[in-house]
């Protein structure tokens, strides 16, 4: 024991009355989650199963509704309809338009835990992009971007080219996509508005209180506290809205849009994040664009 | 009791050793602290002024910031097409409508377009023809509809009425408004008070003399095919 060395020559006190620390027998402590686990006899050896708390597990379990390819950027421009020459249906449709989307960077599993697209769109002046900022275009030999978002995929195979130019063609009429965006914000609003509370009665002896939201839980009894997410009156709106299997109408790869049937979130001018619907089968397009077509063979659905 | 105290408590010699040992520190400041003379150094003498100082040489914060190369954008759909949203519409409008005779038809400068009070005769290409009398006018491009009202079997109906769309074949103005209204919509048609109820019976006069006037029985010139307004209150302005 290296503690009786130190006893003898140092005049320390005997062993028992140092810290424990010193012993090297006290468990490591740590943050669980980002710890890697300890190695007990049960942990180790071959054919255990993967543990679920780890991120190639949590990869897996998302391996199924990841998209195969990356998305793009738009912006609403707003709502319009379309009618169906043979039927005579009218549809209300919603045209998004797409400008300078370029695939700025990648995220890798190896550096960092996902596959990932970065797509930029837009364009910022260089004198408004702080130097870091820039010099990451730079690194990447792209112009600087009004919006980075970044769309994960399955594989590296999804991992479109840098720099490469998502066109309105990137989709294909009659897929579905999956839009989001922020939606329109409503500023502090009440229970009713918020929740859809019911309010209260208006006559009946209430007295300005008609729109309020009543009580917020017992008292004694129900533990004179109010329950955590107890829906109240709040911030409504401006958080990140999904529009599930929107199907596109329309392409216009000259104009850069993409005609949606229905409505999507968010008001007229905001950034509207289209990518393949996760709950319809994978569309049979090119996993590049245009320009680079004829380096790569289309991907198909695997499963 | 009290010549025993110092030996029962081990503790007790701290005292006087403390005591020796703060007299002993302040010996040591004094001596630390024992002042010398301080030798004066004399100020560097000044550099010329055409030499440049070294140390904004050396100084990274002097340099000038080293330049990043930018890239310049692509070209840009939204530049070249700031408006797809007129752009879509007037292209859609081109497809359903392409002599652009509805558009035409309900115009803002057209003076013989319909108007709110005027009763009009909508054909459909599958289903019965609706009449009514037009309370409204939406004009929204694409969406722009018009709103007419009836009374069919005892009850009030009411309804819109896309003026694009491919299931309306005809509308034709049956009767104008005796005087021009002086509302955008006529909503209050809809109290029984104004409510003009049922108008079968002049669209069944405009169907009568329509007939004949295609059958030549009258010799007139059909009135579909002119562009002025009539000075009758009769009139039949028609959009296929």
């Amino acid at each position: 024991m290296a503690s009786k060395a130190c006893h003898s020559c140092l005049q320390l006190p005997p062993p028992f009355l140092l810290p424990r620390a010193a012993f090297g027998l006290v468990p490591k402590r740590g943050i669980k989650s980002i710890s890697t686990p300890r190695e007990t006899r049960f942990t180790r050896g071959k054919g255990l199963p993967q543990l679920e708390a780890s991120t190639a597990a949590a990869l897996e379990r998302k391996w199924y509704t990841t998209p195969l390819r990356t998305g793009g950027l738009g912006t609403k421009k707003g709502m319009s309809a379309v009618y169906n020459t043979e039927t005579g249906r009218r549809q209300a449709c919603t045209i998004v338009q797409m400008d300078r989307v370029q695939v700025v960077a990648h995220k890798t599993r190896q550096r960092n835990g996902y596959y990932a697209v970065q797509v930029g769109s837009g364009w910022k002046h260089p004198s408004n992009v702080t130097r870091p900022e820039l010099g990451h275009y730079a690194g990447h030999g792209v112009s600087p971007k009004r919006h980075l978002v970044e769309f994960k995929v399955r594989d590296e195979q999804g991992l479109l080219g840098i720099g490469e130019t998502i066109g309105a063609s990137w989709f294909q009429e009659g897929q579905y996509v999956d839009a989001r965006a922020n939606s329109r914000g409503m500023g502090f609003a009440g229970g009713m508005k918020r929740h859809g509370f019911k309010g209260q009665g208006a006559s009946h002896g209430v007295s300005l209180t008609h729109r309020s939201m009543g009580s917020s839980g017992q008292s004694q009894g129900g533990g004179s506290r109010v329950l955590p997410g107890k829906k109240m009156p709040g911030r409504m709106g401006g958080h990140q809205v999904t529009t599930q299997n929107v199907k596109v109408v329309k392409v216009d790869e000259e104009k850069g849009i993409v005609v949606l049937n229905g409505c999507i979130p968010g008001p007229d001018g905001c950034l509207v994040k289209l990518s393949d619907a996760i709950k319809k089968p994978w569309p049979e397009i090119p996993m590049v664009t245009s320009d680079a077509q004829a380096v790569a063979e289309p991907l198909r659905e695997t499963t | 009791m009290a010549s025993s105290a110092p030996i029962l408590r081990p503790l007790s010699c701290w005292k006087a050793l403390l005591r020796q040992s703060r007299q002993q520190k302040m010996c040591i400041r004094c001596m630390a602290t024992a002042q010398t003379p301080v030798k004066k150094l004399r100020p560097p003498p000044p550099l010329p002024s055409s030499f440049p100082s070294p140390y904004k040489l050396t100084h990274k914060g002097h340099e000038p910031a080293k330049k990043i190369k930018t890239y310049p954008p692509p070209p840009s759909a939204r530049n070249k097409f700031p408006t797809p949203l007129v752009d879509w519409t007037a292209q859609h409008l081109k497809d359903i409508d392409p002599t652009g005779s509805r558009t035409r038809l309900f115009a803002k400068d057209n003076k013989d377009a319909p108007q709110p009070g005027d009763i009009l005769l909508v054909t459909f290409k599958t289903g019965d023809p609706f009449s009514g009398v037009c309370l409204s006018i939406r004009r929204r491009g694409v969406d722009t509809g018009i709103l007419l009202r009836n009374r069919l079997m005892m009850t009030g109906v009411e309804m819109w009425v896309k003026i694009y769309s491919p299931n309306v074949t005809a509308i034709e103005v049956v009767k104008r408004a005796e005087k021009r209204a002086r509302r955008a919509r006529l909503y209050y048609m809809r109290k029984p008070k104004h409510d003009r109820g049922s108008v079968e019976g002049e669209v069944e006069e405009y169907l009568k003399k329509r007939r004949l006037i295609r059958s030549g029985a009258l010799g007139i010139k059909d009135p579909t095919m002119s562009t002025k307004r009539p000075e009758s209150s009769r009139s039949g302005v028609k959009a296929r």
